[in-house]
């Protein structure tokens, strides 16, 4: 469930040469047969529906991305060293508070080009994982393209006693705070644009539905949106096993289901998922891309063939795959 | 090496077959559940180091330590008809007299640019240089030529692999007879190729280029992902049974065995989740390159299986892209 740094898989063959008798058991090697065997569940007898056509177990894994992604350690640690890489090549990135609380900041790569686009950058991890220095693998491609790059910092909901909303609350602060200083960072306060992934892409669709106009801003602050894999409708994951780590609330579910409020949305949008991810993130994709359509909004709906959950948010640092590609089209930026 | 058979029997085949009271949530995207441990047997007589020949076959069946691979070849069938849309068709030249003996050449803007060829990989058996289209793209964007090398898989060719290598070294030497026709610098020359792919390049590499009247350093430089360096272990393995392995095959064209004749810096390869005698094969050529005083650079990339890495060439900020960049110094920055 913890999207960023999923559950590892401790049993590895390894471990089983170390219990097993004394060197008859054959046991290849390396930490590799991780990736063996893809299984389909043991069958089981079927319980009350709870959401659409599905249980309590069928709903709780749809809401659990490692069930439907097992190599989700392997694209963990591939992140982990990418991410390394990038922070040896690139400068550190300048980090400025947008809040009075000591997460309240942003890690701002600069790019070269003056007067340049700001892309902003929202994390997933279940809403319980993640911090911003752990995606600087992401601002290379942008950086040198000829963007800038920040990422936000914003507080897990266990340091928020279970409540989604400040965490919403932080990353409208953060972008209303880039919107107004960006000319402080060589950065176009009118080419401002967000991408996000998994729970980060719930916490950007509830940026999008902000009213940005009862705090004297132009409504249309952001310019564009990638949002990968996201939740756009709170009830079926209020249902879901995730209840035992977020404190729901009617009022909570109303307010940051991002697909109740679409006539606040004012700008076009990238909506995106992967066939491989569950059944619920790509309903959640599908229905919210639907719904905007139907309302007249500009959606542009891309369904990865042959992506996971963790494999359709790796691709933010790709410029030729699925949500790098987005991007870079939505800003104009030229590729490499 | 044959796809993942257990991705067929979806969870949704399993709902047909049931009688409804059998709960079985939905999308195909169950096959990638659950990764299991291979169940324990006796264990056979060592035909290769510490393996025997149940642990031998599988670390040359890639499908065996990589589930993914089908999902992966998905992919990348969707992003080259993306490229392809792009680019358009790339220019298909004749190196040789076959009907197969063409290269795919995707020109970038600008001129006397350098030049990538690569080989595609399929354990010697697979692949078609259009399946590589999608890699293209970013080397025409940062103002480099790429060529994908069209050549026989060794069940056309009786189970020999020799003529692949022939095929290979006969398109690359065509590439720098005729680079300023396409407009390439036949001075900006490199190679690069995955799996069985790398080690026809490693073959192409040890070429003794002088012998036609060619330069020896021909080739600027090398990246080879995932490769094999010395037969002997493969003949043993089940991949025998496709490739009629003889012992003069297995000197010609272990590379690993001609280190002399190398004359490009290179750059080797591997990803932590292969299969370990493909993880050995780069790790002890990259020991016997650096031995001989060759120059060698070697990238183990954490997190990677097989055809992840072979994925990662065309993007330039992963691993095998990010090698490719800087040998051949293109830039990303705009």
């Amino acid at each position: 469930m913890a999207a960023d740094n999923p559950g590892s898989h401790p049993l590895t063959r390894r471990a089983l040469v170390a219990g097993a008798a004394a060197g008859t058991l054959a046991f290849g090697a390396e930490p590799a047969s991780a990736q063996r065997c893809p299984a389909v569940p043991p069958a089981r007898t079927k319980g009350p529906l709870v959401w659409l056509e599905m249980d309590q177990q069928d709903i709780d894994e749809a809401y659990d991305n490692d069930v439907y992604a097992f190599n989700a350690k392997s694209i963990n640690d591939r992140r982990v060293y990418n991410n390394q890489i990038v922070r040896d090549i690139l400068d550190k990135p300048q980090r400025v508070a947008y809040g009075p609380s000591e997460i309240e900041k942003l890690d701002i790569y600069k790019t070269r080009r003056a007067n340049a686009p700001v892309l902003v950058f929202i994390h997933g991890g279940s809403w319980r994982g993640g911090r911003a220095d752990q995606f600087t693998v992401y601002s290379e491609p942008y950086v040198k393209a000829g963007a800038n790059f920040v990422v936000l910092d914003f507080n897990n909901v266990g340091e928020t006693n279970g409540d989604i909303t400040p965490m919403v609350e932080q990353c409208r602060r953060a972008v209303a705070w880039v919107y107004r200083n960006a000319a402080s960072f060589g950065a176009n306060p009118n080419e401002l644009y967000l991408i996000s992934r998994s729970s980060g892409s719930h916490l950007s669709s509830c940026v999008l539905i902000t009213e940005w106009e009862k705090q004297g801003l132009p409504r249309d602050i952001v310019k564009g949106a990638v949002l990968g894999s996201g939740m756009y409708d709170l009830k079926p994951v209020r249902l879901s096993k995730r209840s035992g780590f977020v404190k729901f609330t009617d009022a909570m579910e109303q307010e940051l289901s991002a697909m109740r409020h679409i006539d606040r949305i004012n700008a076009p949008l990238v909506v995106a998922h992967g066939t491989l991810e569950t059944p619920e993130f790509q309903r959640q994709a599908r229905d919210f891309a639907k719904a905007l359509e139907a309302a007249g909004k500009p959606v542009k709906l891309v369904v990865a063939r042959g992506y996971n959950h963790y494999e359709v948010g790796e691709t933010i640092g790709h410029p030729y795959a699925v949500l790098g590609r987005a991007a870079f089209e939505m800003m104009k930026l030229d590729r490499a | 090496m044959t796809k993942h058979s257990s991705d067929r029997l979806s969870r949704r085949a399993l709902v047909a077959g049931a009688a409804g009271t059998v709960a079985l949530a939905a999308e195909p995207a169950s096959a990638q559940r659950c990764p299991a441990v291979p169940p324990s047997r006796a264990k056979g007589p060592l035909v290769w180091l510490d393996m025997d020949q149940h642990e031998l076959d599988e670390s040359y069946d890639q499908s065996v330590y990589a589930f993914n691979q089908q999902h992966i070849t998905d992919r990348r069938s969707e992003r080259n008809e993306v490229v392809l849309k792009l680019l358009g068709k790339p220019d298909r030249v004749a190196y040789g007299a076959a009907e197969i003996e063409k290269v795919d050449i995707y020109k970038t803007r600008r001129a006397n640019a350098p030049v990538m060829i690569y080989v595609h990989g399929g354990a010697w058996r697979n692949g078609r240089s259009a399946q590589n289209a999608y890699l293209a793209e970013p080397f025409v964007k940062a103002g480099a030529h790429f060529i994908n090398v069209e050549f026989n898989n060794v069940g056309e060719t009786d189970g020999d692999i020799g003529v692949m290598v022939e095929q290979c070294r006969r398109a690359v030497a065509w590439v720098y007879r005729n680079a300023a026709s396409f407009g390439g610098d036949p001075n900006a020359l490199y190679l690069s190729g995955h799996s069985s792919g790398g080690h026809l390049a490693g073959c192409v590499v040890i070429t003794e280029w002088e012998k036609q009247g060619l330069p020896r350093d021909l080739l600027k430089g090398a990246l080879l992902g995932s490769g094999m360096y010395d037969l002997k272990p493969a003949r043993l393995s089940a991949r025998s049974r496709y490739v009629k392995f003889t012992d003069a095959m297995e000197e010609a064209l272990s590379a690993q065995r001609h280190l002399d004749r190398i004359h490009t810096p290179l750059v080797l390869v591997h990803g932590t989740l292969e299969t370990p005698d493909f993880q050995r094969q780069t790790r002890d050529f990259d020991s016997a390159l650096r031995a001989a005083g060759k120059p060698v650079t070697l990238i183990v990339a954490k997190g990677h299986n097989h055809f992840e890495l072979g994925e990662s060439l065309g993007n330039p900020y992963g691993v095998m892209g990010r090698a490719a960049f800087e040998m051949m110094k293109l830039t990303t920055v705009v």
